[in-house]
């Protein structure tokens, strides 16, 4: 475990250098109103996020956490910099070429679940596929299944389901088109410790075994410590990052920013 | 909790609104109706009034003579009394006729309804004074000469023979009050004439009156006069009633306008399915607002708001929805009357319209009461729903859906009972019409069957309609994403979806049937019309017949007829001859028929009914089936024909519905031996032709040709225009239904999209394009409104094909019709009606933006 109170992000790949990062920002800065009411929700950010890692997102409230994921996936445009999904520039792009994207490149797994009720868990599963129009990839799909522990659940519909079973489902849902890079808000949020723990295991599965990348907002230490690699936000900033995360090591490097924040504002 | 309610209202008034509007057009039309009852009344009375001119006092008895007149005139107190004749006459002047009322001249200025626009009033025998209108259309002024004729009848009342006399017009009159509005006033005749033309109309009895009425001297009191003359009366008119001018009118006119009340009960009929459906938009409306309220009203419980307080809230609120719409829809009826009153004034000066509506207590309380009740009664379920909500809810997560409760066992029993007893009412209706005289019977019965199966349909509409939703759905489901979220989104409140279909199912079903009966009767009635006048116009030259003079002119010349053919509307001509036959079949003689020659060709041109000619061939005659029947000829006889001094001809019978004589080709009245030229003309008009357009073409063509002119062509259209004009005024008025109807689709898929935006948010994360959604939303508006209108158009079909037999079964065979045209145009607005409802909404929920997704309450 390592913990690096401010990160060096790596210069832009050239054409020889190491494999291009899954997601990475530059310069990511969020600015609400203007004038003397402006508000920076997100300052400069510079980050990385490699193919094929966990990575948490931690901050107290209000730091920018959930602004910096809202950025790097399309939701919502930056007022300055550079998001990039693969090699796509998305902070230039309009809502159509948003939608398309993130229709086949990002997956998305919300506090809420956020389930269509009407719809089995199999239809909800598949959405993304049939919005897009595209074939479905059996083999795929049964290993997602399989390994989400939904076989017996297909046919269920949302309101039949239990949280954990429903944020499972959501899980499936946001890997079924091979994404890029899937966005989990707060998975564990609406869920019981024990179900919490099964869904930040099978995230932590879909990266190891299904080679996904995944980057998650929490605010919940233990949540984080399942993640390869966690980011340190505060004020708008980025104050730090922990590779091989433990719950202790994350607090301690919450505290620190505490301690740092005071600090800074003594 | 006055205060909470209005606090809601305020926030939820935009999802009110269309609510409002819904119960604001059915108030309206309660409030325009009810005017134009009073409209109606007020006419008719101040034209009963009129007719009775200045009289003070009006003496009504079975007869009132000549004598019982002059017993009034020598009253004290009495200044003038006339009895008032029941006289028509027809008069003509130069080629024109016409039928209008009589009467004498008044004895006194005051008792005279008409007002003299030039000359004088009749003074002598020989004088009439003429209505203006009348004047004009017999083309006379003062001075000119009018033929009065009069029909007079033998002692058994088997002839008559006309009786004229010339007499001179001295003066035109107006009729500004519309005394003698039914024949646009009445022709002023001197005593002695109408009095014996009283006398040629009833074998020569003296006048005597049903009504008679007095003017009373300066200063002379009513009442004591009254009593005077009741009095002076009772000898020998024992059953004379005194009544004021005002009593009098007043009866009178609740006689006349007895009928225009039963006209303004059917059309509030109309309002009141308009208000049905109104209701059924309100009752959503609240349904869902309630819905939306779940997490506050639960926090309202928390803190220690009773369940009474809670419904009180909800049913303020409905309240004063329904005040404020039920106002606006007053106001808007009343403008609408006001409106139609000043463009009616303006297109007809000549009839005595009030300038102003007449705004009664009833007018005004009315629309309200009606209007905030039915608000209110919708708004009871959705109130006891409120006081459901647990105080616990206010704890549960923000998107916990609300369970819904599953349509009950009660509502489905009640549902099939009505369904199954309205079927067996109509059925029964059917049958019972089908016997002697049973319309009158079977009419009632088949009423009450289709409301109260119609009530079942949509007392149950909560437990099929989902069902049609979601197979319909399933088809729509293959055409790509948008529609499979539409159709799954469709049926997850199957409550609102079936209320909002439903809705529109009563005004399609009622518009579907009015559509398929009125075409049913038309085609019915025209079947009839066509047996009975085979041919759109005849053209007969009578003059030609084998014992017609030798030097007759033939006029229906080929150049004729081919002028005939050449006006716009006549779709065919043909020439016929026509003469008397003698037939005969193997049993021996049946004795005289006419007999017509025409080709096979020209039959199934120029018939109506061109089976009528079924069979026609050079070997064969058809019969018409009332001879046959009568002779007891049946198909394949073989007649003889023979036209004096002609041969003898064999042909073979071939009977059919051609209503009278025999057919056969020209060739076999070659070989009777009959060469005659052609004595009638048949023309078929065309079918989009105007028919009275036409005639009259016809009619100038041939004024100076000595034929007649005959046929069903005016009858026809007469008649088609009576059934269309009927058909139209009664769609117009369910079209209010229709409107508030598609109000409601709009009003619930935009509320369908405020409660899914979380959910729209979240399509729109995992890659819904705005296109898709929008796209999604057109398809669940068409789907619902859709589903709606096809169902109401087989209901109504059915109920249109069942009422049309229950009426007409007693004409004969009734052709089962469907009106194509009108029930494509329902689809077809139904459907585009529901996707112009989901635009707005569409709009608002395109513009969810994805990030809404991610946000926790």
């Amino acid at each position: 475990m390592t913990f690096t109170a401010s990160p060096t992000p790596s210069p832009l790949p050239g054409p020889t250098g190491a494999p291009r990062p899954a997601v990475h920002a530059r310069g990511l800065t969020k600015v609400y109103g203007s004038g003397a009411s402006a508000v920076e929700a997100l300052v400069d950010a510079d980050i990385d996020f490699a193919a094929g890692e966990f990575t948490a997102i931690m901050g107290p409230s209000g730091s920018g956490k959930s602004t910096l994921m809202h950025l790097l996936a399309g939701l919502d445009s930056a007022t300055r910099g550079r998001a990039l999904i693969g090699d796509v520039d998305i902070t230039g792009l309009d809502d159509r070429s948003l939608t398309r994207l993130r229709r086949d490149r990002v997956g998305f797994v919300f506090q809420s679940f956020n389930l269509l009720p009407m719809f089995t868990a199999e239809q909800n599963i598949v959405l993304p596929l049939d919005l897009a129009g595209r074939e479905l990839d059996r083999d795929w799909f049964d290993t997602l299944v399989s390994t989400l522990a939904l076989t017996d659940r297909l046919d269920h519909r949302p309101s039949e389901l239990s949280g954990g079973q429903q944020q499972r489902v959501a899980i499936a849902r946001a890997l079924i088109a091979k994404p890029d890079v899937v966005f989990a808000d707060e998975p564990t949020g609406n869920l019981d410790s024990r179900s919490g723990a099964q869904v930040l295991s099978f995230l932590r599965r879909s990266v190891r075994e299904l080679g996904r990348t995944v980057i998650m907002v929490t605010h919940d230490p233990s949540a984080a410590a399942y993640a390869d690699r966690v980011v340190l936000i505060a004020d708008g900033r980025i104050a730090g990052e922990i590779t091989d995360p433990t719950p202790e090591a994350v607090l301690a490097g919450l505290d620190a920013l505490r301690s740092f924040d005071e600090v800074a504002v003594r | 909790m006055i205060r909470l309610a209005l606090a809601q209202m305020r926030r939820s008034l935009p999802r009110l609104v269309s609510a409002g509007i819904a119960i604001l057009i059915g108030t309206a039309f309660v409030a325009a109706t009810l005017v134009a009852g009073n409209v109606i009344t007020r006419t008719s009375y101040d034209a009963i009034a009129a007719s009775l001119a200045d009289a003070d006092l009006v003496v009504l008895a079975q007869q009132i003579t000549a004598d019982d007149v002059d017993t009034l005139r020598a009253a004290d107190g009495v200044a003038a009394a006339d009895g008032q004749l029941e006289l028509w006459t027809e008069v003509r002047a130069g080629g024109e006729r016409a039928y209008p009322r009589a009467t004498v001249r008044a004895s006194d200025p005051r008792l005279e309804a008409q007002e003299l626009t030039a000359g004088a009033f009749p003074a002598a025998s020989g004088e009439v004074a003429l209505p203006e209108p009348l004047a004009d259309r017999l083309e006379v002024g003062v001075g000119d000469t009018i033929t009065v004729v009069r029909e007079l009848w033998d002692e058994g009342g088997e002839t008559s023979t006309d009786a004229s006399e010339v007499v001179t017009v001295v003066g035109l009159t107006d009729d500004p009050s519309g005394a003698f509005a039914q024949s646009e006033g009445a022709v002023i005749a001197d005593a002695e004439d109408a009095t014996r033309w009283y006398a040629q109309d009833y074998g020569g009895a003296a006048p005597s009156y049903e009504t008679a009425v007095v003017a009373l001297s300066e200063g002379a009191d009513v009442e004591t006069v009254r009593a005077e003359l009741a009095q002076a009366l009772a000898p020998t008119v024992p059953d004379a009633r005194v009544q004021t001018k005002q009593e009098r009118a007043e009866d009178l006119t609740a006689q006349v306008t007895g009928d225009s009340d039963a006209l303004t009960g059917i059309v509030l009929g109309f309002a009141a399915v308009a208000l049905l459906v109104a209701a059924l938009v309100v009752a959503n409306t609240f349904q869902v607002l309630v819905a939306q309220r779940t997490r506050m009203l639960a926090l309202l419980r928390c803190v220690g708001a009773e369940k009474g307080q809670i419904r009180r809230s909800v049913l303020v609120e409905a309240t004063l929805l329904g005040l404020v719409s039920s106002a606006g829809g007053l106001a808007a009826g009343l403008l609408l009357a006001q409106g139609t009153l000043v463009v009616l004034g303006n297109a007809n000066p000549d009839v005595p319209l009030p300038a102003a509506v007449p705004v009664t207590p009833a007018v005004v309380l009315v629309p309200l009461v009606v209007g905030t009740l039915v608000t209110l009664v919708a708004a009871l379920a959705p109130a006891r729903a409120a006081t459901r909500v647990a105080p616990l809810e206010a704890l549960r997560p923000a998107d916990q859906p609300v369970g819904l409760r599953r349509a009950g066992r009660t509502r489905a029993v009640l549902s099939s009972l009505l369904v199954l007893g309205g079927v067996g009412l109509l059925a029964l209706g059917v049958v019972v019409s089908g016997t002697e005289g049973g319309v009158m019977v079977g009419l009632p019965i088949g009423i009450l069957g289709g409301t109260l199966s119609f009530i079942g349909v949509v007392v149950g509409a909560v437990l099929w309609i989902p069902r049609v939703v979601s197979l319909a759905g399933g088809l729509l489901a293959s055409t790509g994403p948008s529609a499979r979220l539409a159709a799954a989104n469709t049926l997850r409140n199957p409550r609102r979806t079936s209320a909002t279909s439903a809705a529109l199912l009563i005004g399609v079903t009622l518009v579907a049937m009015m559509s398929t009966g009125a075409a049913s009767a038309r085609a019915t009635l025209g079947n009839e019309l066509a047996s009975q006048f085979p041919v759109d116009v005849l053209v007969a030259d009578p003059d030609i017949s084998p014992d017609g003079p030798d030097d007759a002119e033939a006029d229906l010349t080929p150049a004729l007829l081919e002028r005939l053919a050449g006006i716009d509307g006549v779709a065919a001509t043909g020439a016929t001859v026509t003469v008397t036959t003698a037939w005969a079949d193997d049993a021996g003689d049946l004795g005289w028929l006419e007999l017509r020659a025409l080709a096979p060709d020209d039959a199934t041109t120029l018939l109506r009914a061109p089976d009528h000619a079924a069979g026609l061939a050079d070997d064969t005659v058809v019969v018409a089936r009332d001879d046959a029947e009568r002779s007891g000829v049946v198909d394949g006889d073989t007649l003889t024909l023979t036209v004096d001094g002609g041969e003898p001809v064999q042909r073979t019978a071939h009977v059919t519905d051609f209503p009278t004589g025999l057919v056969v080709t020209p060739a076999t009245l070659a070989a009777m031996g009959v060469d005659l030229p052609a004595n009638e003309a048949w023309l078929r008009l065309a079918d989009d032709a105007d028919a009275v357009v036409a005639m009259d073409d016809i009619q100038e063509l041939l004024s100076e040709v000595p034929v007649q002119v005959m046929g069903a062509a005016l009858e026809r259209v007469a008649f088609e225009g009576i059934v269309d004009t009927l058909l139209a005024v009664v769609l117009g008025l369910l079209a209010a239904a229709v409107v508030i109807a598609l109000i409601g689709v709009a009003n619930t898929l935009s509320l369908s999209v405020i409660e899914r935006r979380r959910e729209s948010a979240t399509l729109r994360a995992i890659g819904l394009t705005r296109g898709q959604l929008r796209a999604s939303l057109a398809f669940e508006g068409s789907l619902i409104a859709g589903v709606g209108a096809v169902l109401g158009i087989v209901l109504g079909l059915a109920y249109g094909w069942t009422g049309a037999m229950t009426v007409m079964r007693a004409l004969g065979a009734v052709s089962l019709e469907v009106p194509w045209r009108e029930l494509v145009i329902a689809l077809v607005v139904a459907v585009v009606a529901g996707l112009l409802a989901s635009v707005l909404p569409a709009r608002s929920a395109a513009r969810t933006s994805p990030v809404e997704a991610l946000a926790v309450e």
